[in-house]
């Protein structure tokens, strides 16, 4: 807290004594650039953390601005003019959020369509503002827009815009380091991934729009008392696919980062146009070099800065977690007839099987067989082409990943995924915050300091796991399975899907897994254990029934001992030893 | 006043295929390789000018075709050296560096040669008439020209060894490279080939469009529209992009007014990429 | 938001800071520009989608300051041009005519540029000074201390139309142009023009601005509905790319075609094939026959040599715009609001296109008629003081 409150009141204090050292007209255009910048650094949330691309930005400056331009014209002198501000905001903000949150349901990875959603809509934006020129005064733009009452001369409205800036950076500075921000960054790294912790990934992803169009809608509700005239031109790609180049030269992931990039490349650009005529030469072989040299922008020229201590880092105080609601009984599952297509290709060709009373239920078979295709089309990983898949006795039609984690499912996916790009304690934390968080919990950094005894046993078990601060892309492949493991363990399912666990482990490693795995069944006394697995010793370790599928399809099932001994299983598999 | 119905038609056909063939390089690009090129434009801005050289120094149009191809191929092998494979094919960070090539190019060839238009005559003028109404010749050719290449294009990807060659890369690169096929080389052929086309579709195109260095740029919204909206990485895809975008455009246009026309484009637009984010007809 | 600078103390400080800042700094505690010169901002294209009209603009403007101070410059100083890009955002635009005055010291402002960007300058101008608009627009603004020499489309019209009958077989109109204000007020004006003389409109056609637009739809109407005349607001590559449409087609030899806005450079972009019975009616020409014009084009190539950049009424306004200052202070002998407004109105100056005469703030001038034969204009008709209907005070 105190490193947070001594950071930005120094970028607050900076910005207000600029006008100070550099004169009123500086003042009037850094006021210009600033309003860019809060612009920019919407584009910067949005892509730098939640790895979404916004080419359409500027339409949501656009908006505000119109709104606080009839604001302002119908308000006039009164106060009440300085409510348009937080109005224009918050209407903007809730626009992109519904916006957002209708595009993103239901589809995970969009790729490059959301991106030319945005572009498309600010195109059509464009053409709408020039031509309605009855409402935003067409190509010539809403002019005589006047001023917010009180601020005269350059300087007051710089103030105004100023702290604006402040506060807006120490927004985003907040959430970036707030739960929320670990889980926007968990979205741009894996996906698929945090879906199946049970998070409504589109509304994490809307949310971050929302905020990012809450930055567009403070800078365009303050554009037009500074202008006092609103053009079209704001509305167009042009400006949209400037805010892109502020965040990508600044260095999108950083909070600054847009904000350096917007004044340096604005007044830059601004100063040195006139005097040479290779200026933008230039900057486009500057875009080129900090694309291809300096992926984190200009603000990587900044990063000895941040072994300045100013204060003392926040370390999150531990506390225990809340209770998930427990549910006493295990998960069933029962597939009925399933059949999976993909193409000409047929995975599942009718498969039926069910969970028993075992405890520990392993599946194998040749490969192909369709193990791993069986749990994804449990999961919804996989659409199904006919059939029935009944959990907990209820026919689940078109299962979701959220909502089948949300019920208690726990997934270890066959190639290890966890959150590269993200240390190994927020790696263990957004596990442990699924299903756990409430109200606004997303926002309190003390989630940090969330245990369970199930954390600390996996902590003390497994070595690796202590050195927090490492990104988990450091870790060897072994050690990633266990901390894939440990995360759906985290999440105290009641059903937890494993798909080859100890694939690629060493000897040790899967001795320490094993046992892991035994520990875990125990300490969560409702807990159903699926296990895919090649390795037959381990099946004979672990299991109390498996299940054995060949093309799709159900074979036999039985004891380690039954199905060793199935005449049928032998023809089909032979012998299974690593 | 006759209604001509019959050129309205062949306008739209018109419209879809020189989109289609405008088109195709960014197509392979982002559907073969992942890459999005947005400097697409410039390459096809390229080929005009080289058209338009070509036609000053007293050659004949047709010789602008290799002019182009070999100028913007070989400038695509820089780029890909240089930009796209430093870049590893990553999508978003290839949008940014080519981004910065787009401003690039469009400066060079501005200090070059001025802001202002140049004019390239129709190699070919006058009409014939299709089915009673008169079309202009060149246009005609044109539409002939780019269904050729389209047919001509698909087919030898279906069955020419190369095109079995690039569909195993694209479909699985670590295999395709572990049975020998060269991966990287293939990729920047492909990238070359992609931006040598952009540049034909420019000489192809100079005649009809004012050619000045940002004409790349109105270019290259409708592209990145059809290739994502059609699909990437299928012919079929080009196809339902290409009559999308152009075909329903040209349609409306017409029918009712291009205002109307242009919004209703972005608006369907939307609407697929919304209900179909990975286009109508993707690669599976 | 012009308030006076405010306190001395506030000089000091800047003067302590000036290390903090290298870029801009210097330029601000420069001191004051020496009583000698007179400096005029002038606002070109150097960026945007104008600026292929850059060049000129800068050559005509440099011209006229070196006319004008050949003649002992303005209010007995010399006349310094300091530059500005205006095809930049509008607010980018604005502040930089807040830079020029507060920063440069301009005492007066000429732009030749979109309106858009004209009123974002209005705004931070606030009538503190002297602002001459020097192109092409669509009239309709009356703003204080704003002194508009370009055509309006009351001056396009009015004459040309009933002159273009000549060449037509009958009296209907096609209205094709993008779809912004310039355009369709025009047109709106134009309607009102086209009932006087007895003839009608047939279709009304606008394309999206900036969008990338294809004519075909269009030029296949326009071949089925076999209008008279095609009246065209369309600007740029739209400009370019319609009329060679037009022309593939085959319309030429029937339809007569008048553009509002087709001057030589777009000129070239349609080429020699595509510009018959093509008709721009503008307030200047490069090629006209007129002894003030070649003395300017001379003086042009003179200083430029084979560089010169080709004029057309964009960029020539310009020179114009030192010409009328030049007129206005000789008599008022002074650039503040009140007294350079009362000498502007009914000041005649002399121009390349002929003589102009201010009238409530605007310019009575000469009109020319051009039909186009291949890349090169020939005046059909030329209108003498043609009014401009605008009735500000």
């Amino acid at each position: 807290m105190a490193s947070f409150l001594v950071r930005n009141g120094l970028i607050l204090a900076g910005l207000v004594l600029v006008p100070v050292f550099v004169g009123e007209f500086w003042a009037y255009q850094l006021g210009l650039y600033f309003l860019y910048a809060l612009a920019a650094m919407g584009v910067g949330l949005i892509w730098g953390q939640a790895g979404i691309l916004p080419l359409g930005q500027g339409m949501f400056v656009a908006l505000a601005a119109y709104l606080a331009a009839y604001g302002l014209l119908g308000l006039g002198p009164s106060p009440l003019a300085y409510l348009i501000i937080p109005a224009a905001c918050l209407a903007v903000a809730l626009l992109g959020f519904v916006f957002a949150v209708t595009i993103f349901r239901g589809r995970l990875e969009q790729g490059p369509s959301f991106s030319l959603i945005t572009l498309a809509l600010t195109l059509a934006a464009f053409q709408i503002a020039t031509t309605w020129s009855s409402v935003t005064g067409g190509f010539n733009g809403l002019r005589n827009i006047p001023g917010l009452p009180g601020l005269d001369g350059f300087l007051d409205l710089y103030y105004l815009i100023a702290v604006v800036l402040a506060l807006a950076i120490a927004t985003v500075d907040y959430l970036v380091r707030a739960p929320i921000g670990a889980l926007w960054r968990a979205v741009a790294d894996n996906e698929r991934r945090l879906a199946f912790f049970g998070y409504d990934v589109a509304a994490l992803k809307a949310v971050a729009f929302g905020v990012a169009c809450g930055l567009a809608g403070l800078a365009g509700a303050l554009y037009a008392p500074q202008q006092n005239l609103v053009t079209p031109d704001i509305a167009g790609f042009a400006f949209s696919g400037d805010l892109v180049i502020f965040a990508a030269a600044g260095g999108r992931a950083a909070v600054l980062g847009p904000v350096v990039g917007a004044i340096v490349v604005g007044v830059l650009s601004a100063e040195l146009r006139g005097r040479f005529p290779w200026w933008e030469i230039a900057i486009a072989l500057f875009f080129i070099v900090v694309v291809l040299r300096l992926p984190g922008g200009l603000m990587t020229l900044f990063a000895p800065l941040k072994r300045l201590r100013l204060a003392r880092s926040p370390v999150p105080r531990p506390s225990q977690a809340p209770d998930k609601p427990r549910i006493a009984t295990p998960l069933t599952v029962a597939f009925e007839e399933v059949c999976v297509r993909m193409g000409d290709v047929t995975i599942l060709d009718g498969l039926s099987m069910q969970t028993g009373d075992e405890a520990v239920l392993c599946v194998i078979g040749p490969n192909g067989a369709g193990k791993t295709s069986a749990l994804n089309v449990m999961t919804g990983a996989l659409p199904k082409r006919g059939g029935r898949i009944v959990i907990d006795g209820v026919d689940v039609l078109r299962p979701q990943p959220a909502a089948v984690a949300r019920s208690g499912v726990g997934r270890k996916f066959q190639t290890p995924s966890v959150f590269q790009k993200l240390t190994i304690d927020e790696n263990l934390a957004i596990a442990l915050w699924a299903g756990r968080w409430r109200g606004i919990d997303l926002l309190l950094p003390s989630l940090f300091g969330w245990t369970t005894p199930l954390l600390d046993e996996m902590r003390r078990r497994f070595e690796f796991m202590r050195s927090g601060a490492k990104p988990a892309s450091d870790l060897s492949h072994g050690e990633r399975q266990i901390l894939e493991l440990s995360m759906a363990l985290l999440t105290e399912p009641r059903l937890l899907l494993l798909d080859e666990p100890c694939a690629g482990l060493s000897h040790e490693e899967t001795a320490a897994v094993i046992d892991a795995i035994r520990w875990a069944r125990h300490y969560l006394i409702n807990l159903r254990i699926i296990i895919i697995e090649h390795d037959m010793e381990l099946v004979r370790r672990l299991a109390d029934r498996v299940v054995v599928l060949h093309q799709g399809r159900f074979l036999a099932d039985g004891s380690v001992e039954e199905v060793q001994g199935n005449p049928d299983v032998r023809a089909v598999y032979v012998g299974g030893t690593r | 006043m006759e209604s001509l119905l019959i050129t309205q038609a062949i306008n739209a056909v018109y419209e879809i295929l020189i989109l289609a063939v405008l088109v195709l390089g960014l197509a392979v690009v982002m559907g073969l390789l992942n890459v999005l090129n947005i400097a697409h434009g410039e390459f096809v801005m390229l080929g005009a000018y080289c058209a338009y050289l070509v036609q000053k120094a007293g050659f004949p149009y047709l010789a602008a075709v290799p002019a182009a191809a070999i100028a913007c191929g070989a400038i695509g092998l820089v780029v890909e050296r240089f930009l796209i494979r430093p870049l590893r094919y990553d999508p978003f960070e290839t949008l940014l560096a080519t981004w910065g090539l787009g401003l690039l190019l469009r400066k060079l060839v501005e200090f070059g040669f001025g802001r202002g238009f140049r004019s390239v005559d129709i190699p070919v003028s006058g009409s014939i008439s299709v089915f009673g109404e008169a079309y202009p010749i060149y246009r005609i050719v044109l539409m002939v020209i780019s269904a050729a290449v389209l047919v001509l294009l698909f087919v030898w990807y279906a069955r020419a060894p190369t095109g079995a060659r690039i569909r195993a890369m694209v479909g699985n690169p670590v295999l395709a490279e572990a049975v020998g096929i060269k991966t990287r080389q293939l990729a920047r052929n492909t990238f070359a080939a992609g931006t040598a086309w952009a540049g034909v579709a420019g000489v192809m195109i100079a005649p009809l469009t004012p050619v000045e260095p940002f004409m790349g740029l109105t270019l290259i919204v409708n592209s990145f529209f059809a290739v994502v909206v059609g699909g990437m990485g299928t012919v079929t895809g080009l196809f339902a992009g290409a009559g999308i975008i152009g075909g329903l455009q040209s349609v409306l246009s017409a029918a009712v007014s291009p205002n109307t026309a242009y919004l209703a484009m972005l608006l369907l637009s939307i609407l697929f990429l919304w209900q179909r984010p990975r286009g109508l007809f993707p690669r599976s | 938001m012009l308030t006076s600078i405010k306190t001395s103390r506030r000089d000091l400080l800047r003067a302590a800071g000036v290390g903090a800042l290298a870029i801009g700094a210097p330029a601000i505690i420069r001191p004051a520009a020496a009583a000698d010169t007179l400096k005029i901002g002038v606002l070109v294209a150097d960026s945007g989608p104008a600026a292929l009209f850059g060049p000129a603009q800068r050559a005509a403007a440099e011209l006229g300051a070196a006319t004008v101070n050949a003649k002992g410059g303005i209010l007995g100083r010399q006349v310094e041009i300091v530059f500005a890009d205006a095809g930049v955002p509008p607010a980018e635009v604005a502040k930089s005519a807040v830079k020029l005055m507060l920063s440069d010291k301009v005492e007066m402002i000429f732009g030749s540029h979109d309106s858009a960007v004209r009123q974002g300058v209005e705004n931070v101008v606030k009538s503190k000074i002297p602002y001459v608009y020097t192109p092409v627009f669509e009239g309709d603004d009356c703003s204080p201390n704003v002194y508009f020499l370009g055509e309006v489309p009351e001056q396009e019209l009015q004459k040309t139309l009933p002159k273009l009958l000549e060449f037509t077989k009958d009296k209907t109109f096609y209205l094709v142009g993008d779809d912004y204000v310039w355009a369709r007020t025009t047109n709106e004006k134009a309607k009102k023009y086209i009932a006087q003389i007895g003839g009608s409109v047939v279709a009304e056609d606008y394309y999206p601005f900036g969008a990338p637009n294809r004519f075909e739809s269009t030029v296949t109407r326009i071949k089925s509905m076999k209008p008279a005349i095609v009246l065209q607001t369309l600007v740029g590559g739209d400009n370019v790319n319609f009329n060679r449409t037009f022309a593939d087609f085959n319309l030429s030899d029937d339809i007569v075609r008048l553009s509002c806005l087709l001057e030589e450079n777009t000129l070239m972009g349609i080429g020699k094939d595509a510009s018959k019975n093509l008709y721009s009616s503008l307030g200047y020409f490069a090629d006209i026959d007129a002894p003030q014009n070649k003395a300017f084009i001379g003086e042009l190539n003179k200083k430029y040599g084979d560089k010169a950049p080709q004029q057309c009424t964009i960029s020539k306004g310009l020179y114009d715009a030192f010409v009328f200052s030049a007129a206005v202070t000789a008599k008022s002998q002074s650039l503040a609001a009140k007294e350079f407004a009362a000498a502007a109105e009914g000041i005649s100056f002399d121009t390349p296109s002929g003589p102009m005469t201010m009238k409530n703030r605007h310019t009575i001038k000469n009109i020319f008629l051009s039909r186009c034969d291949g890349t090169k204009f020939t005046v059909v008709d030329t209108f003498t003081a043609v009014p401009t209907q605008q009735a500000c005070t």
